[in-house]
Order: structure tokens, then sequence, then C-alpha cells
């Protein structure tokens, strides 16, 4: 498996630029179908979920509730459902396995990105085959280790069996990001007599920080949603969103689940509103993973 | 050798080995102990004997290879419909009209919405008691929940494919949208200002570029769907399940002696998964060139 | 456009350490930490007035009572060994009303009385059966993740079997004289002699919930049911076994293929099993082409109510006898539900709570578990105000005016009154005929 980390050729006109009112027909009506159908595919889960989780009692054929009601929210503000507790964690734990991710991933997605070595195609495939085999494989066979280790019950063991599937998907984007990014600027710095830390402080870290940023951001969503390698390892103890939330996604309880989703996909929203820009504008982000 | 030289030489291995070290230690040594478990070595259960019983077991278990091929099924329609409807939409808002840039951001949301999240919306509305059945009532169309088609707790898994797809495609196509960006429309013009018409565009200039972008990120997408657990559990029928559900719920059995059958399970689950990839490499090389 | 790369930089790092900082923090402290805000923000000030008052009273009796306990000898040295302390109670979380009841009846409670901190953990039994059994392999001996347990049947059997049940304890306690423990029906959980290694909580009986908008009367025949599925198709269904009610709902089928339950009383009889599971698969088989999506699936037992809701299905099942009423009054359920039980009887059987053999916090264990059983707490899990639960404690040993509340107190709208709940009731059998019957119904039901 090799990355394909060539640098693109930014000289060409970047935007698709175009004259109003030269498309046709058929281009507008493709045009609206897809602004509409991305609307509702997008919107109509989210918008269901709002709905359910102030109704009371909406059964068969209601379109809408019969008896709204808060006690779906209340529920979740309450310490019994652990919500907040749940919420909590999960912050915890997101910051503490990107917080690792970043530490670890940075000088390897450098070194992918930007050298050329012997071996080279070994370890990105290393590093990549967390994503092709399921996590859930290396959980289950390091879960006995962990227990004797004391690692099961605790925040750093599960952030841990986080950091499984979170370190490739790292490494992918801010390979790419290393990749894109050309040494000139700091081997100037270096010649003009900067320090490293200096060079890394203020001229490698401001270019890469919409990338980083995104890859962040990926690492804390691919934390935040894991559910069965937080049950297992977890031991019980560590209750994270996904586990509250999960035992009323198979039950009837839905205006439940709906609350405490949208408590769940809140800060995710949060995150992916600071984002937008680096995720549409800046391709080398997106285009990581197009590159395996 | 210089004290230099010598740094040099140690600067790329040491980059590499706090990110090598955690996926050799965790990924690596939970696969090897699971391994061994399922080669039959379990000693907290007094098993310490090698054998290859439970490969055995497993491979001619005709309810494994129904669950195989379950879970390879759910992750091609997946990839293959999510990489078809990913490209069309990028194909359009790659360029610029009006409210394109609120689609585009539109198009952006489900990538960091949990899948459970997904799973719990869509639950809601393609259950045959959900919001679209209801809608079918106020309709006309359909009079009882049994009049509306059975999506959810299907043998086909279509609920299933249909909240991998609403994670999936947003995925794909910002990365195919990335690579549209960044080539710019410069091939697409060359190729008009040569004579070729739109359909010529986009198969001999178009498709090539987003090719290998389209194929890595569908290796991403098959990889996810194939090792997934949860969204199968909810969303599957009890029987026949998706293998990593199959693996998972041998492994919490009581009976800790079929721990080692449900280690093969995840081992072979593995092995597949990786011989997928492989095959699938060459064969998009092959499509590449 | 460099200052706005400078502040992301900080902001980043600014919350990478802030988060760091926390978690080392408070690294395995989470469970303490949090239960602890659960029991203070909540008011204290609830409904029963005369809880306080009762077990006082209780504890002041016990003190210096004899108790035969592993590393105890007196109740005074077990409730100064609880205080302060923290237990941990893994039990199944999947009905919010429990939850909350747990927390503010039982939680709020031992806060007060003895200082004691309730971790109520939601994890399934099999999951946490199964956390047992793997900290038992990995040489966990001692301070376990869980203090106290709600168990029952296959899985207390399960640890019960592999030694890894902390006691015996129970009989011993100063409530257990509330306790019928001559009555086998408390003795043997699922026909596995309890000797003292759990303690109750509720009893269960069956009972079946069913829509009267959509169901004219009541199939209380087992052929009445089949002939009303038959001409209702798929209106029906029951849930997938392992799932706790649908495995009881297999074994009244048993039940009435023989006639009644005594040849499963005893230990498992081959010859028994294969003399009536025919008839059992026959049935189930023969009904599954006009269940719910024809039988090519079996709805988990959680979704079912749900389903019966929104008139998928028009009937339930379920070992709680008030849960019908309990899901009208929370709106899951429509006001039409109502619920009966067969003509040749439901099972019935008590659910317990167990101490696993490593746990941190016995000491703490059975003071809660002695709480469970005290006539105060009784009475407030018997009110259908309340909990509207069955207690399987025996009131004769309560005073009069105890007695006198429990006499009055009527039941939910949906509910069959005691006496007929009480009629029917019908024993559990052996642990291994479910074992049998379970494998039986995969094999040749589901996979068939």
């Amino acid at each position: 498996m090799t990355l394909d980390t060539k640098p693109p050729d930014k000289s060409a006109p970047q935007d698709y630029e175009e004259v109003r009112g030269t498309e046709s027909r058929a281009t507008l009506w493709v045009r609206w179908i897809v602004l509409a159908s991305i609307a509702v595919f997008v919107l109509l889960p989210i918008i269901t979920l709002f709905v359910w989780s102030f109704a009371f009692r909406w059964n068969f054929p209601n379109l809408l509730p019969t008896e709204w009601g808060a006690r779906a929210w209340i529920y979740a503000a309450d310490d019994s459902s652990r919500v907040f507790e749940g919420l909590w964690n999960s912050l915890k734990i997101g910051g503490l396995v990107t917080l690792m991710a970043i530490i670890v991933g940075l000088p390897a997605s450098r070194a992918l990105g930007q050298h050329d070595f012997r071996g080279k195609g070994v370890v990105e495939w290393l590093l990549l085959m967390p994503i092709i085999v399921p996590a859930l494989v290396a959980t289950m066979g390091i879960h006995q280790i962990f227990i004797r280790l004391g690692l099961t019950g605790t925040v750093f063991g599960v952030a841990l069996v986080h950091l499984i599937p979170a370190i490739p998907y790292f490494v992918l984007v801010m390979a790419s990001v290393f990749a894109n990014y050309g040494t000139a600027l700091e081997e100037t710095a270096r010649t003009l007599g900067a320090n490293r830390f200096y060079v890394f402080w203020y001229v490698t870290l401001p270019a890469i920080s919409s990338g980083l940023l995104v890859a962040s951001m990926f690492t804390f969503l691919i934390s935040w949603g894991q559910y069965v390698t937080t049950l297992l390892i977890g031991g019980g103890s560590i209750v994270t969103l996904p586990l509250v939330l999960f035992p009323f996604l198979s039950g009837a309880s839905h205006a439940n689940a709906a609350a405490i989703s949208l408590v769940f996909v809140a800060p995710a929203v949060i995150v992916l509103i600071f984002t937008s820009r680096q995720l549409s504008r800046d391709s080398s982000v997106m285009g990581g993973f197009g590159k395996i | 050798m210089t004290m230099r030289r010598v740094k040099e030489r140690m600067k790329i291995p040491l980059m590499l080995a706090p990110a090598l070290g955690i996926v050799v230690l965790l990924f690596g040594g939970g696969l090897l102990v699971g391994l061994g478990q399922s080669l039959g070595y379990f000693p907290a259960i007094g098993l310490t004997e090698f054998t290859f019983d439970h490969y055995v077991s497993v491979l001619t278990d005709s309810n494994f290879l129904s669950s195989l091929w379950l879970t390879f099924r759910i992750a091609l329609v997946t990839t293959v419909l999510a990489s078809l409807l990913a490209v069309g939409f990028a194909l359009v808002l790659r360029h610029q009209f009006a409210g394109s840039r609120f689609a585009t951001f539109l198009f952006q949301i489900p990538l960091p919405v949990p899948h459970l999240v997904a799973a719990s919306g869509i639950i809601l509305l393609v259950t045959q008691s959900g919001l679209i059945a209801r809608l079918g009532v106020a309709l006309g169309l359909i009079d009882v929940p049994a009049d509306f088609p059975a999506i959810v707790f299907d043998k086909a898994g279509i609920a299933i494919i249909l909240t991998f797809l609403w994670k999936e495609v947003p995925f794909v196509g910002l990365v195919v949208l990335a690579i549209l960006q960044s080539v710019g429309p410069q091939y697409e013009e060359q190729a008009r200002t040569l004579g070729a018409n739109s359909r010529q565009r986009f198969f001999n200039v178009l498709l090539p570029l987003i090719m290998p972008g389209i194929m890595s990120a569908s290796i991403i997408i098959f990889a996810f769907t194939f090792a997934s657990y949860e969204i199968p559990l909810l969303l599957g029928v009890r029987f026949p399940t998706t293998l990593p559900v199959e693996a998972f719920r041998l492994y919490q059995d009581p009976d800790l002696a079929q721990r080692p059958e449900a280690m093969a399970i995840s081992i072979v689950l593995a092995v597949v998964a990786i011989l997928l990839l492989v095959a699938y490499r060459r064969l998009a090389r092959y499509a590449v060139k | 456009m460099r200052h706005r790369k400078n502040s992301w930089r900080v902001v980043l790092a600014l919350m990478a350490f802030a988060l760091l900082v926390a978690a080392c923090s408070s690294d395995d402290g989470a469970a303490t930490t949090t239960a602890g805000d659960a029991t203070d923000t909540t008011a204290a000030a609830d409904t029963e007035t005369t809880t306080t008052a009762g077990t006082t009273e209780t504890t002041a009796a016990a003190a210096g009572t004899a108790i035969d306990a592993p590393g105890f000898t007196t109740w005074e040295e077990v409730l100064a060994a609880a205080d302060g302390t923290t237990v941990n109670w893994f039990m199944w979380g999947g009905s919010d009303t429990i939850n909350t009841n747990v927390d503010d009846d039982i939680g709020e409670v031992v806060k007060e009385l003895y200082n004691i901190t309730l971790n109520r953990v939601p994890a399934d039994a099999a999951d946490f059966v199964n956390q047992v059994l793997d900290e038992s392999a990995a040489g966990v001996t001692e301070g376990g993740s869980i203090d106290l347990m709600w168990i029952n049947g296959e899985n207390f059997a399960t640890l019960k079997q592999a030694n890894l049940m902390y006691g015996p304890w129970a009989e011993s306690v100063p409530n257990a004289v509330h306790v019928p423990w001559a009555d086998p029906a408390i003795a043997n959980d699922f026909g596995e002699p309890v000797l003292g290694l759990e303690s109750p909580w509720g009893h269960a009986q069956f009972v079946v919930e069913y829509d009267t908008a959509f169901v004219a009367e009541a199939p209380t025949t087992f052929e009445a049911l089949q002939t009303w599925v038959h001409e209702n198709p798929g209106q029906f269904t029951y849930p997938a076994i392992p799932d706790f009610v649908g495995s009881v709902f297999v074994r009244h089928l048993f039940y009435w293929a023989a006639g009644g339950p005594e040849e499963f009383l005893g230990e498992f009889d081959q010859a028994v099993y294969d003399k009536y599971a025919p008839v059992v698969w026959a049935y189930l088989n023969d009904i599954e082409p006009d269940l719910w999506r024809g039988g090519d699936t079996y709805p988990e037992g959680a979704a079912m109510a749900d389903l019966m809701a929104n008139q998928e299905i028009h009937f339930n099942m379920s070992y709680d006898p008030s849960r019908a009423s309990t899901n009208i009054a929370s709106g899951t359920y429509p006001e039409s539900i109502r619920t009966f039980v067969f003509d040749t009887g439901t099972l019935s059987n008590n659910n317990y709570v167990g101490i696993p053999f490593n746990a941190a916090n016995p000491a703490g264990a059975m003071v809660i578990a002695n709480f469970i059983v005290s006539p105060e707490f009784q009475l407030v899990m018997a009110d259908p105000e309340q909990w509207g639960w069955l207690i399987p404690t025996d009131p004769t040993t309560w005073t009069d005016e105890q007695q006198a509340t429990l006499a009055s107190y009527g039941s939910g709208v949906a509910t069959l009154p005691l006496v007929e709940l009480n009629e029917a009731a019908l024993p559990e059998p052996d642990g291994d005929w479910v074992t049998a019957f379970e494998a039986g119904w995969i094999e040749n039901v589901l996979e068939n």
C-alpha cells in the first residue's frame, strides 16, 4: 500500500467559475434535484429526532405527536439517566485519544509524507491495518491482558483501545497534509538561524493547522462514536454516551432515544461548524482519504 | 560514521517509533493473543494445546458461511451505491451556483454524526410504523403497518445499508469533491476545446482523475461496513446476522470454552478483510491503467 | 489571517491540555465522583414518611447481632465497614422507570441511613456475568469491579457452579426473618438451591399484554391462541431467545404439551424432553408463517412494546404484571392495553441480588440487600403508585399496621388482581431444562 504523496499542481485554476445563464435546462433540473435530495436526505432523520424528543405519546398512524412533553429531556438531564456522566466521559476520553494521536501521529505522518525510505511500504501497511481489520478483533484479544494490567474500567484503558482505530485515520490525513506542505519555508527559516522549536511552532504548525484541525476532528469523532470497544474494556464502570444511548435504541422509548441522540450529536456538530471551511476548501485534507 | 549521520539515520525510525509501537503493541498484540486463543491456547481455563479444531468447526458451519456472505453483501452493496451516488453529487456540487455552498454544507453534516445517531433517526423513519409509513397512510397509500415494506429487521439488510449510505455518501462525495477541486477544470476545458463531448469528457478525463480517490475511499468504507457491529445488531435480523455480531455474541457466552471459536471467527474475519483489500488493490491498479 | 491561525493553535492546545488534566485527575474515580453528585442534587424529601422511623428501629435492634458471612461476625461490623463506601450495583438498565426508582428509593435512602453511595451501573446480566468470569480467569480475586448484581436463573447457576459467588450470607442478615426461606420457590432459583448466596428482591409472574382495541376476546388457552394467530396473520410474535421473556414463553408450551409442570421440576431428563419437544416445535413452526414478518425474524424483547404501541402487533409479554399499567401511565402504551394469564397458569419466579466472589465492597452490598427486604422498602415496592412490583417477602412477619397498608393497595388499571395471579402461578423448571429448551428452539425453530 503506498500513500500517494505527490503534491498537486497548484498553478492551474482552482474554481469552477461559470458564466451565469449558460447552463442548459437539463443541468438546472439536475441541480435542483440534487439540492432537494441532499436537503431531504440529510435533514429528514435529524428533524425526526427533534420532534420525537418532544413527544409524549406518538403512535401509528399519527403524523405528529398526539401528546407533547419534555419528559425525555427531563430524564436526560436527571442523574439517573447518566447522560451528563456519559457526556463528560466521552469528552474526556475523546480529548485524551486526540492528544495521544497527535503526539505519536505527527512525527509518523511527517516521516511518511515527506520522506522516502526503505520499508516505507511495510510501514504504511502496518499503520493502516487497523482500518482494514476490525478493531473489535484486537480488542477481544487484548481484553484479558487489560484486566490483568488493571486497565479495564479506567478512562486511560478505554482511551488506549480507541487509539487503535484512531491512529490510522489521523496518519492518513496528516501524511497527505505534510506531503502538500513544502519544506521550503522551513528550510529558509533554518538557514536564517531559527532553532528547531521555533521552526516547528511558528512555521510548521500554522501551515498544517487547518489539516491538523480536521485530522483531530476525525480522531475525536472515531473515539466519540465507539460503542462495543468501550463496552468491553470499560467494564461497566466507564459510561460513555454511546453506552447510555444504545439500550434506548433497541427499546420502545423513542423519545428518550431521540433526546439522548441529540445530546450525543451536539458536540460533534459544533466541531463541524468550526472545521467546515477546511473540509470544503483545503483539498489536501479530505484528499488524504483518497490516497491509500 | 559521524554522529551527524547516525542522528540522520535514526531520525526517521524515531519519528515512526511511537505510532508503530502503539499499533504493534495494542493492535498486533491483540491479534496475536486472539490468534493464540483461536488455536485453542487459553490457559486461563486450562486449555494449553494448539489445535485447528475450532477453525475446522467454524469454516464448515453453514451458519458461518451465511453470516460471511451477508456481511460481504452488505459491505459490497453499500460501497458500490455510495460510490455511485457520491460521484453524482460531487459532479454537481463542484460548480458554484445558487444554493451550492449551502448544499455543500448540508452535505457535510452527516460526517460528524455518529453512526448510532444515524441509525436512531433512520429507525424512526423507515419501520413499518415509522414516519414514512404514516405519511403513506395520510396519502391513502397504505392502511396498516403490515402494508409498508419491511425495511428494518429484514433479511436483505436494507435499513442497515440505508444507514451506512447516509454516513458514507457524504464521505466519499467530499473526497471526490476535494480531488476535483484540487485538479480544477483545466483538463476538461482542454478536452472540450479538442472537441470531446460531455460523455467523452467524463469517461476519458474525469473518471481516471477521480478513480484512485474513489478506490481509496471505498476501501475505507468497505472495511468499516464489513467490521461494523452496532448497526447490524440494531437494524438486522436475529439470524443470520453479520460476522462481527456473531463473533461478539459467542465471545460473551457464559461458557468460556466458546471463546476459542469466537476468536476463530474473528481471525477469519480479519483475514478475509485483508484478502479482499489485496484483491481490490490489484483490481484498482488494473482499472486505473 | 495570521492571527486567526495562531488563535486556533492556542485553542486546540488549551483544550487538549485541559482534557488531559481532567482525564488524569479522575482516572478511576469516575464511579465515586458522579455517584456522589447523584445523591446530592436530587431532593431527599420523598413520599415515604414511614421509612426513616421504621428502618432505624431495625438497625438498632440488629446492632450486635451475629451474622454468618465470610469475613464478618456481627452486623455491627458490616455496618461499620459499609459506612462511607460506594457500592457498584450492576443491573439491567433498559427501563428508565426502574432506573429512577432505584436511584431515588434505594440510592438516596441508603445514603441517608447508612452513608452508602449507590453507583447503579446499567449492564445486561449476560455482560456482567461475563465480566465476573473474565476477572476470575484473569486472576482478579479481590477488589473486583462489581459489588452487587441483579441476578437469577441461568446466570445465578453459572456463577454458583463456578464458585464465583460470595457467601453464604443472605439467610443471616437481620431482615432475613421477613423472607420465607422455607418456601421452595424462594430457596430454589430455577431449581438451583440458593443456599444463602443471593437475597430476594422482587417477585415476577408472566402475563400476556394485549390491545383490546384489536383483540375482542383474550385467547387464554394455547389452542385459542393458535386459532387467533391463523385468523389474524402478522399480528402476533414473541421475542427471540435468548431473551428472558421469549424463553419463558417457550417454557409455557412445554408445560402445556405435558399437561403440567411436574415432569420438568426435577433434574433434566432427556427422555421427557424428547417426548414433548416435537409437540412444541410443531406448534411454533405451525404458527410461524402467520407471525409478524411471516416469522422471518423475531424481535428483540425491548422492541416489542413499540411494535404493539404502533399497532404492528397486538400482543406483548412480560414478567412484570404491572408493566402494562406503568407503560400506559408513561405514554408508551395506548390506553386500550390489558393483561391476561393462560387458563393453564403462567410461570412465576423471584429475582435476587447477589454478590460476586471478588466484590470490593461486600459489606455495603449486604447492607443494601438487607434494606431491600425490609418491610418499609417492600411496601414502597408494592405500592402501585410507586413501583407496583410483586413482593417475595412474607407480610405476615410485618407489623399489623404495615400489613393493613399492604392490603389497602389496589392494582394498576391494566394489572390483574393479586388473587388471580397467585392462583395461576406455576414454578420454574431447573436451569438445565431451560438451557435445553433454548438450544432446541434455536435449532428447530429459528434456524429451520
